[in-house]
């Protein structure tokens, strides 16, 4: 095959090659086997016995082709098929799952009511009983145990919108992560409400107590070690006008305004008259003295076997 | 008539039997069927022509699936696996377009 020489010098070898691609797509093969046939006595016909054996063999190859394809077919939708199928047994085991933690944790909550209740009732017997209790629930309301209400400060932090003119079609499907809320925003934006008065604050309906982590874990924003979603609702109680005016004193406020406005996060904050949270999850148990106040003496050793 | 007959008995056949392929051949067989419609669409393009052979088209079918599948087989030996099953399939694409082009011409005279 001869390419035409353009610009006078030779071709590249990657160029010819392509040449060669794009211009021979039929096997040179068959124009050579038809020659042959040519060349041979041009009246002499191949006999009819070997016609039937020439098309037999075309229909076996076909044959052959056919199962090629569908066999490659089946593999491709069982592929998929098995996908699918292993992708939706594990949504069903992780929504069980969750439903187990929700009943479980609901079921914490019921016994949790029941010990407060038997131990409240056990207290209010007895004057110092009495005093104990109310030592007690000063710590619950500053431990984040009890559910409070009240007026407050309501912060909203969302994710940046898509961009309209992002390219839909070549584009990720990743959102820009520098328009995501991360954990350092929320800790900004409780520390300054902490800062302001706060008496309580929840995010998304998750109480924080003195010990409640707000950490990044992937893509998700944990609080108290349970994921919240975009948009987050910090909701801070205490007096609306002195959270407001000394949240936006802030320096910390401030910057993170500039950051929302550069990379379009919403950050919005309203005074709301009625808010409630929800009381959260009472740190464990850790220590306990006995109400005699007496520490535990070693126990007494059983006398060496005589 | 009857090469199309075999088609559609192969096709049925491997719809209905469902064969199951052994595990290492599995990679080679998307390349295979590849190389065999190249090889289907030369034939028929070769038939439209007038130049068609049974002895040619048999051994270009049996050749092209057995010799895309040591490519990639060769490739994947060598760790270049995925970069030559994309070459083979460019090549074998490109004249796969070029037969059907040929064959429309043939059909619609355009």
């Amino acid at each position: 095959m001869t390419t035409v020489q353009r610009g006078g010098g030779p071709r590249s070898l990657g160029a010819s090659l392509l040449d060669q691609v794009l211009a021979e797509t039929l096997d040179p093969a068959y124009a050579q086997a038809a020659r042959t046939r040519e060349a041979r006595a041009a009246g002499e016909e191949a006999p009819p016995s070997r016609r039937r054996r020439g098309q037999l063999a075309v229909a076996l190859v076909l044959a052959l082709a056919g199962l090629l394809a569908a066999v490659a077919y089946d593999q491709a939708a069982a592929g998929a098929q098995g996908r699918e199928e292993v992708r939706s047994a594990l949504v069903a085991e992780v929504e069980s799952e969750s439903a187990t933690t929700d009943g479980l944790a609901a079921d914490l909550e019921s016994l949790r009511a029941d010990v407060t209740a038997a131990r409240d009732g056990a207290l209010a017997a007895t004057a110092v009983g009495q005093r104990a209790r109310e030592r007690v629930e000063d710590a619950e309301l500053a431990a984040g145990a009890l559910p409070v209400s009240g007026p407050g400060l309501l912060v909203t932090l969302a994710d940046a919108e898509p961009d309209a003119d992002e390219d839909p079609v070549g584009g990720t499907t990743e959102a820009d992560p520098r328009g995501q809320v991360r954990d350092g925003d929320l800790q900004l934006v409780v520390n300054a409400l902490w800062a302001s008065g706060a008496e309580a604050v929840s995010i998304n309906g998750q109480r924080l107590g003195p010990t409640t982590a707000i950490r990044f874990a992937g893509d998700a924003v944990l609080v108290d070690f349970r994921p919240v979603t975009n948009p987050y609702l910090v909701s801070a109680i205490g007096d609306p006008a002195t959270l407001r005016s000394r949240f936006l004193a802030s320096p910390e406020v401030n910057a993170l305004a500039v950051i929302s406005e550069t990379y379009g996060l919403r950050f919005e904050f309203a005074q709301e008259d009625e808010l409630s949270l929800p009381a959260g999850s009472p740190p464990e148990l850790r220590s306990a003295v006995p109400v005699s106040e007496v520490p535990p003496g070693p126990a007494p050793e059983p006398a060496p076997g005589g | 008539m009857i090469p199309i007959l075999g088609l559609a008995v192969g096709i049925v056949l491997g719809l209905v039997f469902d064969p199951t392929v052994p595990l290492w051949l599995q990679p080679y067989l998307p390349i295979a069927v590849v190389a065999a419609l190249d090889a289907v669409f030369g034939g028929f393009r070769a038939r439209l022509d007038g130049i068609f052979d049974a002895k040619v088209f048999v051994i270009s079918f049996v050749s092209n699936v057995v010799v895309a599948a040591l490519v990639v087989f060769l490739g994947d030996q060598l760790g270049v696996g995925a970069q030559l099953s994309t070459a083979v399939v460019v090549v074998l694409g490109i004249r796969i377009f070029g037969n059907a082009a040929a064959i429309r011409r043939h059909v619609f005279r355009a």
